[in-house]
């Protein structure tokens, strides 16, 4: 298996590293179950219940055979007998009760989780999302939750429920007669030393099956994406086999679970077997002595077979308990991350839109690699701003930095002469009305998706949706399928414009915002955009020129700086980058 | 009549995967089987024991029984320890060999479906196949069998040991039992409906989870994380809410189930415990019944409990399975549409040799397109229409075009990613439909714009094309697409781990890895569509120069934007919506100053001087202020 190790998680390679549940996690785990007190309290009850009455059946049993049997006494087996039916009523309505107590404790809470973990990750400040794909958070709230659910409702519960059960019993047993509750008690504690020692080998076990299989996963799923290439080189054998061997080395890993369990199993059936020889042997003679009635006896055997039941189940539930704590682990330390610090309180809803950015300097992660080097510009209230320059030259992230997805590491940008920080960040970014070159929809109305589910729509003079989407509005409400992917992209830019207006945004930026609509809409864009950024600070990136001819101020990036800037005709003058953009532009148009 | 053997015969379908594992590992499948049935029969002697134990207490046998009964019940729980050791063994390990086998077939068959099927199919799909649908299919064919096996061997037995200590009390104890099935009818009936809408609220509640956080940059420029998380609130009580439902008709089943058997023992202590007392505890006569037998009668009732259940949860695991069964057929059912040739031919001269080629055999590299049409599979649009062109061994020939033009598609149907269409491609005057796959492929090195490099070492990327790499093959790879240096200075050099738990390279350094790793494998014929992109000029001329000296006569067919790659090429064809609108050297190309190719090429040559003025232009510096006032 040489090559196969850079696969696995590091726990695995190294299984001396193999860390024991942690506790502040358990902890944190009970803390969130006791916020439901009613519902635990009634589920704890309901459990209580059920064992009580699960212990009080055999002992009827006996009872009616000591009082009713032997005696002959028809009138108490009648009583018996009814009180035996009751008792299993109860019982059974116990257990039902217990099962939908739990499950429901057990959603609302990872429900609660599963909210709380959605939200703090919504808060994480963008530089989180670029480092982890979007996938990887998104299995984070979906399937670790579903772990940790799995590991409440199944494992958590049922080791609650048989703890108690094993407790009473043998409680039962010794109250019922001492020394005979002693003898079958005895092969017990045997049996538990047995059980960790069997349950440290199935962490071990487990974490190795885990990895491994995630180890299996991740080697198909890169051989899925590239399987081009292994069809280019002729390695569809290769990489079969290589498959083959990283699964059979998986297998194995199963089977050693199952190989635990295999002894495991069989020294439980021998204890309870022992268990039950003694009780025989020596409760036959007990009653012949006549130190106990026949119907302990009787009830004797039923609470042996019982007892050794949940032993038996814990066992069995022992990985998903296992699983879901390794999911709380990774969930937990998503938790860990701090969300996006809010540094300032000024509101900017009614700022007037004159930008200054001074001396500005930004690296995303690696902090040599500048992307913004020294930018210096100024923007008037109400002017309209076109941004050009190569792709890579910093245009969208000096839009990023407006919107405060991320901070300069040096110098500042001013918003009506306040630093960008002291603003308070949800008002800053609604004072911004954004527009996408592919612009992200939402599964939902076009309703739904211009108030943003409830919120303000545009206003009915502005924007014309009847118009553009007319035919298909009429059918009713038009329904958007997945990020709107039955919209044309000029469709979507329509859509999120007038999104974008229901917001009424004191400064807008348009990244190329009419670059994908159609003449038609294009038509109708235009007239709308003139008519509602009229007087409002705008901000066009454009990649196609001709959009920012008219613009106030071009700014002309290059590699993160400003290398131009000025009017369309004062750069054409120029004849520097600007101009040679534009007659490139030209040309590429002229050949259509 | 006739619909009953529809529906078998659709079980039978469903079940394909089921018999052939069960088949395959028939011998493990009926050890466990096996010895399943003897811990299954030896179920029936403990509470025999315990009849004896409560008869030796009541005093109707002699207390030398006392001895055989409770060394009876250790060795019968020794031996049933044993049997249970035994089917463990066997039976879960037939089930995590099947898994390990579906697994495998699975991927290999995967490893054999050409590109199409790769664009139309999204990987989450191919993925939950290969865990949670091998997950159903495994449990079947072990836990599924087992808990089946279990429940009829219980029906098999237990009920014929009550009968023979008492036929009276077996009808009286049992009489619940028919209306068991319709408890479990109607529970699965209803458990299965609300799991299904369960799992469509988690449908919603992911993709909900999905868009939300691909969408992020929208939810914050918009400063609607409230909004969201409202949404996303709604959604997940709603989940909750289904999920209770469906926790009533879970939870009720097996207490209910217990609950219709324990009316077993109600009336096994009312009717069983009248007629002790009205014909007396000392059960002399033939056939009468014994306090003993009355205490294992309320032994065996309990243990009927379980079968009733075992036989709900082996549904379940048949019906999983089945369905994910139907999954697996629709894929096992999906073939490669550039199948490997079935009279394989080799050029002439070659063919004498038979099918297979011999090693080191190298083509001379002519490539003729005759008549070619090509359409991407399941799609009408003509992306080629009518190409014929023949390039000659060692020639280099440079396809220029607009996106869509369909120079890639054309480049990619050299090596058979895709099937042609109407019209032939030869390589050697041997029809690439013809040529053994494989050997096609090996005389073929194919890079496209899309790097992808394994997450391995540098080694075994470089040497992905050869069963026992050379070092010095792969250094001149290397040196020759101008890589060679950057690897020495990684940390490990050519033992460095690339990709999401390794080093991560530049995308011009994949780029020229993946030329690499194609000239690692030595090929006649080269492919390069558009990859060079990332490279930079001056590189991109080292490369493409060297690759002139590289030994051999090569074929070269380079899809690129750069005038220099261009200008360089022995031909210069131009395509356009999918077909050849001119041909030829650069000189002669550019007399027509009409032609596409004259528009490309000044096209080009503004772009490329623009690209130089902006990398000429100073790295940091006051912008140049054109218009008095607007910078600070």
């Amino acid at each position: 298996m040489k090559s196969f190790s850079h696969l696995l998680d590091v726990e695995e390679r190294d299984p001396t590293r193999t860390p024991p549940v942690q506790k502040a996690h358990v902890v944190r785990l009970f803390r969130t179950m006791f916020k439901y007190p009613r519902v635990f309290a009634l589920g704890m009850l309901s459990v209580l219940v059920g064992i009580f009455c699960t212990l009080l059946e055999p002992r009827i049993f006996g009872l009616a055979i000591d009082e009713a049997i032997l005696p002959k006494n028809w009138d108490r087996l009648v009583q018996f007998t009814a009180i035996y039916f009751v008792v299993t009523a109860v019982r059974t309505g116990a257990v039902v009760a217990q099962g939908v107590l739990f499950e429901s404790l057990g959603q609302k809470v990872s429900h609660d989780l599963r909210r709380s973990l959605f939200a703090h990750i919504q808060s994480l400040p963008m530089s989180l999302f670029d480092k982890n794909p979007a996938g990887r958070l998104l299995t984070r709230v979906t399937n670790d939750i579903a772990a940790l659910h799995e590991m409440f409702s199944a494992g958590f519960v049922s080791m609650i429920f048989n703890i108690f059960m094993v407790s009473g019993i043998l409680l039962w047993l010794l109250s019922l007669n001492f020394k005979l509750g002693l003898i079958a008690g005895a092969v017990f504690p045997l049996l538990m030393v047995a059980a960790a020692m069997f349950s440290r080998k199935l962490r071990v076990a487990y974490r190795a099956a885990r990895s491994r299989m995630s180890a299996l996963n991740s080697f198909l799923a890169e051989n899925i994406s590239g399987m081009k290439v292994i069809h280019l080189f002729n390695r569809e054998r290769i990489q079969g086999e290589r498959y083959e061997r990283i699964n059979e080395w998986y297998s194995d890993a199963q089977m050693s679970t199952t190989r635990i369990f295999s002894i495991f199993h069989p020294t439980i059936t021998a204890s309870a077997g022992l268990s039950m020889a003694l009780v025989i042997w020596f409760g036959a003679r007990a009653v012949l002595d006549r130190e106990i009635p026949l119907g302990i006896l009787v009830a004797y055997f039923s609470y042996v077979f019982a007892l050794f039941q949940p032993v038996r189940e814990i066992a069995e539930k022992w990985n998903i308990f296992l699983a879901g704590m390794a999911a709380a682990e990774r969930v937990f330390s998503v938790f860990e991350w701090k969300p996006e610090v809010n540094t300032g309180a000024v509101s900017a809803s009614e700022v007037r839109g004159h930008l200054v950015f001074e001396h500005v300097w930004f690296a995303y992660e690696d902090p040599e690699r500048w992307v913004l080097k020294d930018l210096s510009f100024e923007v008037k209230a109400g002017e309209q701003v076109g941004i050009v320059g190569h792709t890579g030259a910093g245009k969208t992230t000096l839009m990023a930095l407006l919107l405060g997805f991320y901070r300069p590491q040096r110098g500042r940008i001013l918003l009506d002469g306040i630093d960008l920080r002291e603003y308070d960040l949800k008002s800053l970014r609604a004072a911004f009305g954004v527009v996408q070159q592919d612009p992200f929809l939402f599964a939902g109305t076009l309703e739904e998706n211009l108030s943003f589910w409830g919120g303000n729509l545009p206003p009915s003079n502005t924007i014309d949706l009847h118009e553009i989407f007319g035919a298909r509005l009429k059918e009713g409400a038009l329904a958007l399928h997945e990020r709107g992917i039955n919209l044309s992209v000029g469709e979507r830019q329509l859509v999120a414009f007038a999104r974008a207006l229901a917001q009424n945004p004191r400064i807008w930026i348009l990244d190329e915002a009419t670059a994908n609509v159609d003449s038609e809409s294009e038509a109708a864009v235009t007239r709308v955009l003139d008519q509602e950024t009229r007087g409002k600070t705008l901000l066009i990136v454009a990649h196609r020129l001709s959009t920012v001819r008219g613009a106030h101020q071009i700014l002309v990036l290059n590699k993160g700086c400003l290398v131009e800037s000025g009017t369309h005709e004062s750069l054409c003058a120029h004849r520097g980058l600007y101009s040679r953009m534009v007659h490139y532009q030209q040309l590429s148009e002229a050949r259509g | 009549m006739f619909r009953r053997s529809q529906t078998l015969k659709r079980l039978y379908e469903e079940s394909f995967l089921l018999r052939e594992y069960l088949w395959k590992y028939r011998k493990l499948v009926g050890a466990g089987l096996a010895t399943l049935f003897v811990l299954d029969i030896l179920e029936i002697l403990p509470p025999f024991f315990m009849k004896q134990a409560v008869d030796v207490a009541t005093g109707n046998e002699p207390l030398s029984v006392l001895r055989w009964a409770a060394a009876g019940y250790i060795g019968t729980a020794i031996v049933q320890g044993i049997c249970r050791y035994g089917w463990r063994v066997f039976l879960i390990r037939s089930g995590i060999l099947a898994g390990r086998d579906l697994r495998n077939r699975f991927a290999n068959h995967l490893l054999g479906l050409s590109a199409s099927f790769f664009d139309r199919k999204r990987i989450g799909e191919m993925m939950s196949l290969a865990t949670s649908d091998v997950e159903a299919v495994r449990g079947a064919v072990g836990s599924g069998v087992l808990v089946f096996a279990d429940a009829v061997f219980y029906f098999l037995t237990v009920p014929v040991a009550m009968y023979f200590l008492s036929p009276r009390l077996t009808l009286i104890a049992l009489l619940p039992l028919p209306i068991v099935p319709w408890i479990i009818l109607r529970n699965e009936r209803e458990m299965h409906h609300r799991f299904e809408k369960v799992q469509e609220a988690f449908g919603k509640i992911s993709s909900l989870a999905q868009e939300g956080l691909s969408g992020i940059r929208v939810v914050k420029a918009f400063a609607k994380e409230e909004i969201q998380n409202q949404r996303f609130e709604e959604a997940g009580q709603a989940y909750v809410r289904l999920n209770i439902e469906l926790a009533w008709v879970r939870s009720r089943f097996s207490p209910t189930l217990d609950f219709s058997m324990s009316i077993g023992l109600v009336l096994l202590l009312f009717v069983g415990g009248r007629a002790l007392i009205l014909e007396g505890l000392e059960g002399g006569a033939a056939g009468a019944l014994t306090l003993g037998t009355f205490v294992a009668f309320q032994r065996y009732i309990q243990k009927m409990v379980w079968p009733m259940a075992a036989l709900g949860v082996a549904i379940t695991f048949f019906q999983r399975s089945s369905t994910s069964s139907m999954r697996f057929k629709e894929i096992f059912d999906e073939k490669s549409d550039v199948p490997d040739a079935i009279a394989p031919r080799l050029p002439a001269g070659v063919a004498d040799l038979g099918s297979l080629a011999p090693r080191g055999f190298r083509t001379a590299g002519r490539v003729e397109l005759c008549h070619l049409n090509f359409a991407y599979p399941r799609s009408e649009r003509l992306i080629l229409n009518d190409i014929s062109l023949t390039i000659e061994p060692g020639e280099r020939v440079a396809f220029v075009g607009r996106v869509g033009s369909g120079k890639s598609a054309l480049l990619s149907l050299v090596p058979r990613l895709y099937p042609v269409g109407k019209g032939m491609i030869k390589v050697d005057g041997v029809d690439i439909n013809e040529w053994p796959l494989a050997e096609l492929r090996r005389q073929v090195g194919y890079v496209s714009q899309d790097v992808f490099l394994f997450s391995d070492t540098v080694r075994e990327n470089l040497a992905l094309g050869q069963e026992e790499p050379e070092q010095s093959a792969l250094q001149q790879a290397v040196e020759l697409s101008a890589v060679h240096d950057e690897i020495l200075a990684l940390r490990e050099s050519f033992a460095t781990v690339l990709g999401e738990r390794g080093v991560n390279l530049s995308g011009g350094q994949k780029q020229r890895l993946t030329i690499a790793r194609a000239l690692a494998k030595h090929p006649p014929i080269l492919v390069l569509d558009d990859a060079l992109s990332s490279v930079d000029t001056q590189t991109e001329e080292k490369i493409l120069s060297s690759l002139r000296s590289r030994p051999g006569r090569n074929t070269e067919l380079i899809a690129a934007h750069r005038i220099s790659t261009i200008q360089d090429a022995d031909r210069i064809v131009v395509l356009d919506g999918g077909r050849i609108v001119q041909m030829g050297r650069h000189r002669d190309l550019l007399m027509d100053v009409q032609g596409a190719y004259f528009g490309f090429y000044e096209q080009q040559r503004v772009r490329e001087e623009l690209e130089r003025y902006s990398e000429s232009l100073p790295d940091v510096g006051a912008a140049v202020g054109v218009e008095v006032g607007v910078t600070s």
